[in-house]
């Protein structure tokens, strides 16, 4: 899960819910991540002071000092640790006020450990700005100025559709992609669909990239979301 | 708990206002007896002074010894000894008449004065008029009934004026008291609503004054209040329900996947399901909130020009596929309309609830149809038509309710939810939402810029 494999990432959580902080702390500390847990604001903004962390996942509403104090902080400081948000606050104002202090992502609560995995993973593996006009994933090529996708020799013919999300899916390879992220980042969308909109979509896309007969590019990951993965 | 205040009668404004206006006409009455006195008295002098003027005159030409006569003769009549006279020598002396002496410090310039007779207890009107041959002539008047006119104005005053103020006043106080006790009721009534007896209701009278109309204004603010209050509970009961159906079947699914689930894979897929069951109540939770959240109207704030055909266009292209999916014809007619006031997000949300109930709703074969275009008067209009079932015109207000769903559709996935949360959205932006029939089906229109 980590980019080198001996440097272990470190993950920084400050959540004063007990419980919601010990089920993040075990759960990506099995995932090889070293986590420290700060239970307030105060101690949470003077281990984030440190700037040691590779991620800071922070609540929203802390005892002591309220999770954006400690974010605007941290920007003042000129500490450019990626921070996700969580809150119980669904509201979209919250969410837009929460990225304006300068967190990279924010998740309303209740949430499943996968789509924090995956946000966290999408930030530490943030794709780089390139000046690339062609992007390559396996034997999958993608001309953003011609505006063509093959795989191999074969020409794919996608709807501009069909291409926004491909764009997105070849520039995170390998990454484990949620509904809710792909919902957010390709359309631009924030809710929750109740028709299972973003299956369908891939779904379509899926039929096109991987003909019968080759392997899976786009995989499917249980109770996550999808991943394209260079397979031939 | 504010305890009932004791209201003193001195502090109603009905009192006060009593007050006010006894004050107000005691003035205005004392001024216009003064008004009447004063013009009776100033022109019943001016017709005395004139009389005594004109009677000098006459008098002051005759001879020295016509006029003893005269005088004589004019005083003969007057028995109510009204009219005076008195010729004096040069001396003092009186030579006729019936004044017994000369009045004290009256000119004798041809002029009417006011002059007393001390002999006589006399107040007179009187000219006094120097004679060649050296007498003096004096001729008056009694003005004690103009003097009587000041005592019959002030006993009329006090027999008017007084009675009528302390009338004024008890009527005041009566109302007052009226008021008081009604205004009494009031309190201690909303003290019993403030403990949570919501089927109180404020007294009336039922004269129709300023304050029954308040009290009935109020009774019907209950009312709706009272209304309100059973709609919340009967929402609240069918969270309840919408909750306990998820639930119990996750309960049922964990068990079943405690007690018989033999491998792994098998394991992993029952609670698979139970997770799904989970999200499901979630995700109602989810969306009965961001329903309040925007009831509250709290994002007006966050309004902003938006282009309602670029949105619509982007919720199209990501509704595209699933029309293909499930065969129904999605075809667009959006017109480039001018930029409106709202929040980019939530009218997105709107217009994707509408085509995902329109497509949901449309049997394999049917159409959906997504139109925006400018009406009359620049009022703009987004029809989402579709050829499902339809919607029974009696039910056309139901289905913006929470939690609503007609039985036809109670066999295909939904929460219920998703027109209030489109009400509540056209609401907020100040749109009309209206559900015509589209023969078959149904089509939602909204209206803005109405």
């Amino acid at each position: 899960m980590t980019t080198d494999s001996h440097v272990p990432v470190r993950l920084l959580v400050i959540e004063d819910d007990q419980e919601t902080a010990d089920e993040i702390v075990s759960e990506f500390a099995e995932a090889g991540y070293e986590v420290k847990h700060a239970a307030d604001g105060p101690q949470g903004l003077a281990l984030a002071g440190g700037g040691t962390f590779d991620l800071i996942i922070m609540d929203r509403m802390l005892p002591g000092l309220d999770g954006l104090a400690i974010l605007g902080a941290l920007r003042q400081a000129q500490i450019s640790t990626p921070v996700i948000l969580m809150s119980a606050l669904g509201d979209v104002d919250e969410r837009v006020r929460g990225l304006k202090a300068g967190g990279d992502d924010y998740l309303t609560k209740p949430f499943v450990m996968a789509e924090l995995g995956a946000r966290i993973e999408a930030l530490l593996r943030r794709p780089a700005l390139s000046r690339e006009t062609v992007l390559r994933v396996g034997s999958l090529e993608m001309d953003l100025i011609e505006r063509t996708v093959r795989r191999g020799s074969r020409e794919i013919e996608l709807l501009p559709r069909e291409f926004k999300l491909l764009d997105y899916l070849m520039r995170r390879p390998g990454q484990v992609l949620t509904r809710a992220m792909l919902l957010e980042n390709v359309w631009n969308y924030r809710f929750i669909a109740e028709t299972n909109l973003v299956d369908v979509h891939v779904g379509k896309l899926r039929k096109k990239i991987d003909a019968p007969g080759e392997a899976p590019m786009i995989q499917s990951v249980r109770g996550s979301g999808f991943m394209l993965v260079a397979n031939g | 708990m504010p305890t009932s205040p004791v209201l003193s009668l001195t502090r109603l404004p009905m009192f006060r206002l009593a007050l006010l206006y006894s004050v107000l006409f005691a003035f205005s009455t004392l001024v216009l007896f003064a008004f009447i006195y004063w013009q009776t008295a100033v022109v019943e002098t001016q017709r005395v002074d004139g009389q005594l003027m004109h009677d000098a005159q006459f008098l002051g030409h005759l001879k020295p010894a016509e006029l003893k006569d005269t005088i004589d003769n004019r005083l003969m009549p007057d028995f109510r000894r009204v009219a005076h006279a008195g010729l004096f020598a040069a001396d003092g002396a009186r030579i006729a008449g019936n004044l017994p002496d000369l009045p004290a410090e009256l000119a004798f310039d041809g002029m009417v004065h006011r002059a007393e007779v001390p002999a006589a207890h006399l107040t007179i009107r009187a000219v006094g008029l120097p004679l060649p041959d050296g007498t003096r002539l004096v001729i008056g008047r009694n003005v004690e009934s103009l003097d009587n006119l000041q005592t019959v104005v002030i006993h009329a005053l006090e027999l008017g004026l007084v009675p009528a103020v302390l009338l004024a006043l008890a009527a005041g106080g009566l109302a007052s008291q009226r008021t008081r006790k009604q205004l009494q009721k009031v309190h201690e009534t909303a003290e019993r609503i403030m403990k949570g007896d919501l089927r109180e209701r404020l007294p009336t009278l039922g004269g129709g004054d300023d304050l029954d109309r308040l009290a009935a204004s109020v009774n019907h603010m209950l009312d709706e209040i009272a209304r309100l209050m059973d709609d919340m509970k009967s929402v609240g009961d069918n969270i309840a329900h919408d909750l306990r159906t998820p639930l119990t079947r996750v309960r049922a699914r964990l068990e079943r996947a405690r007690d018989s689930a033999s491998t792994q894979a098998e394991w992993h897929e029952m609670v698979d399901r139970a997770i799904a069951g989970l999200d499901q109540a979630l995700r109602l939770i989810t969306a009965l909130l961001r329903i309040g959240e925007i009831e509250g109207g709290r994002r007006r704030a966050a309004f902003e020009p938006v282009a309602l055909h670029q949105i619509a266009a982007e919720i199209a292209e990501l509704y595209e596929p699933i029309a293909e999916e499930k065969d129904v014809a999605f075809s667009l007619s959006l017109a480039e309309v001018p930029l409106i006031a709202g929040d980019r997000d939530l009218l997105s949300e709107l217009i994707s609830n509408l085509v995902d109930n329109a497509l949901k709703f449309t049997p394999a074969g049917g159409s959906v149809v997504l139109s925006l275009e400018v009406e009359h008067s620049g009022v703009l209009r987004l029809a989402v038509a579709d050829t499902g079932p339809g919607i029974p015109p009696e039910l056309h207000d139901a289905v913006f309710q929470r939690f609503f769903r007609s039985d036809a559709s109670r066999s295909i996935e939904g929460y219920g939810l998703g027109l209030s949360l489109v009400d509540a959205i056209a609401k907020l932006h100040g749109f009309t939402l209206e559900i015509g029939n589209n023969d078959p089906g149904c089509v939602f229109i909204l209206r803005c810029g109405e």
